[in-house]
């Protein structure tokens, strides 16, 4: 077998290309997933009924669909119920806005209720306002202590934007295996796919192990 | 009391049940200006219930409760307002861990008083100040002992100008030798003419800075009086039991 790796550097540019629709895609879907969790979280720790019971059903709805399957479902279903016709990549940001806030919304109820009632008590004893102690005093508290999990939840959602590749969105490994359709070089492009998510992963998990270590909270 | 001033605390016949313990059985009390009441009994008295039920964390089933005369107010936002009149002190301090000492104490003035932040931050060293610790203010709560974080807490409690101190057991959770550095800010505060009720434990210092002290027990007010009728001429027999129950020979 002879490998040939010229193809890979001739396609430098649409790899880089890719690369950067990755980076984009997970970032935009993080920037809506964390407050989408953080409102979930607030909504299922609410003692209003219904908005409890809406965020449950939201979140056990999403958790336990593959997101492949959310991702075609948000691909056929979202045009023919808005009228709208997204673009493959804000259909591919609606489905992982939706798997990841879901997510997040458990990690960061987890987080909240972590936090000791009494840390709560001081703070309504100065005067403050239930959401003046969830901004000040329990969400800070409760983010610093779930850095961890929001960090291997980040590099997990890295690596499953591969999956909107079925959608045909422009990203990394759409790149890498069109590619590979076009050139018929299965190996190397495969290769060159992996070496360039390893290499954009490893440094985001050494991060936030340091970020974990620079912010996170003694007791 | 012959002073016509209103009472700045009042409870009156106050209940309050956990499911069926009757944890407050219709306790009177009122706490004048300037005055040190210390709540003392056993476990599971009510003491601490007591307090919090002053500033709202307890909702009472009966009675009233009453601040400057006024009952407290039913509402959360009429109840906010009457919390920043109140300073609490928590057996475990509650200083708030991701803030440091001098942060701990501007939180009141910030958020709740929305002051401007160079005024509450010269209030909080101040304070700090005050309470001996203004070498401390860049310090994280994670690197002070105990006594230096209750006294912390105790400036942060005192930065919104609270007219009433509640203490609940605020050595309780301290090792011996840093129990008097609390205590001492303590009593400096009641020379300076501050409310306070305090549930304690500590007997020598409900003998040497109370006004009067309040014997509780199974929710009920057994006694109360100056500390000296207390430690030394009880008049109710269930007091002599619980002091001798101390150690405490009078």
């Amino acid at each position: 077998m002879t490998l040939d790796w010229a193809i890979v550097w001739e396609n430098a540019g649409a790899l880089a290309r890719g690369a950067e629709i990755t980076v984009l895609l997970a970032v935009a879907t993080m920037l809506l997933a964390i407050p989408g969790g953080v409102l979930l979280a607030l909504m299922r720790l609410s003692p209003v009924r219904p908005l409890a019971l809406a965020s449950a059903g939201f979140t056990e709805f999403f958790r336990n669909l593959p997101l492949l399957l959310v991702i075609y479902a948000a691909y056929y279903i979202l045009p023919l119920t808005t009228g709208i016709s997204f673009s493959p990549f804000a259909t591919a940001l609606v489905a992982l806005a939706l798997n990841v806030s879901a997510y997040n919304g458990e990690t960061f109820r987890a987080g909240i209720q972590s936090i000791r009632k009494g840390q709560s008590e001081a703070a309504l004893a100065l005067g403050m306002s239930r959401a003046q102690v969830m901004r000040e005093v329990v969400l800070p508290q409760a983010a610093r202590r779930i850095a961890p999990v929001l960090a291997s939840t980040w590099v997990s959602l890295f690596k499953d934007t591969s999956l909107v590749s079925v959608i045909a969105v422009g990203e990394l490994a759409y790149t890498a295996m069109r590619i590979r359709s076009q050139s018929f070089r299965v190996l190397e492009m495969l290769t060159a796919m992996a070496a360039i998510y390893w290499a954009l992963g490893y440094p985001q998990a050494k991060l936030t192990d340091w970020l974990y270590r620079r912010f996170g909270v003694r007791e | 009391m012959t002073a016509p001033s209103v009472p700045v605390l009042a409870y009156e016949n106050v209940r309050k049940r956990f499911g069926s313990f009757t944890a407050l059985n219709g306790v009177s009390l009122e706490v004048a200006h300037g005055e040190v009441v210390c709540l003392i009994g056993p476990s599971g008295s009510g003491k601490s219930t007591l307090l919090r039920c002053t500033n709202g964390l307890e909702t009472i089933d009966g009675g009233r409760i009453l601040l400057d005369g006024a009952p407290l107010p039913p509402d959360a936002a009429g109840m906010r307002r009457v919390r920043r009149r109140m300073g609490m002190v928590f057996q475990n301090f509650e200083l708030f861990p991701h803030r440091t000492a001098i942060a701990n104490v501007m939180s009141g003035p910030l958020t709740v008083l929305r002051m401007p932040r160079s005024e509450a931050e010269h209030r909080a060293e101040t304070l700090l100040d005050k309470v001996g610790l203004a070498d401390k203010a860049k310090s994280y709560p994670a690197d002070l002992s105990g006594g230096q974080q209750q006294r912390v807490a105790i400036a942060r409690a005192l930065a919104t100008e609270p007219e009433v101190m509640l203490f609940d057991e605020p050595t309780s959770a301290l090792d011996p030798e840093t129990i008097g550095e609390v205590l001492g800010v303590m009593k400096q505060l009641a020379d300076e003419g501050m409310t306070m009720v305090v549930v304690t434990h500590e007997m020598t210092f409900a003998r040497r800075v109370a006004n009067r002290v309040a014997v509780l027990e199974r929710g009920a007010l057994v006694e109360l009086g100056p500390p000296a009728q207390i430690f030394e001429q009880p008049q109710v027999a269930r007091t002599r039991d619980f002091l001798s129950h101390l150690g405490w020979s009078g």
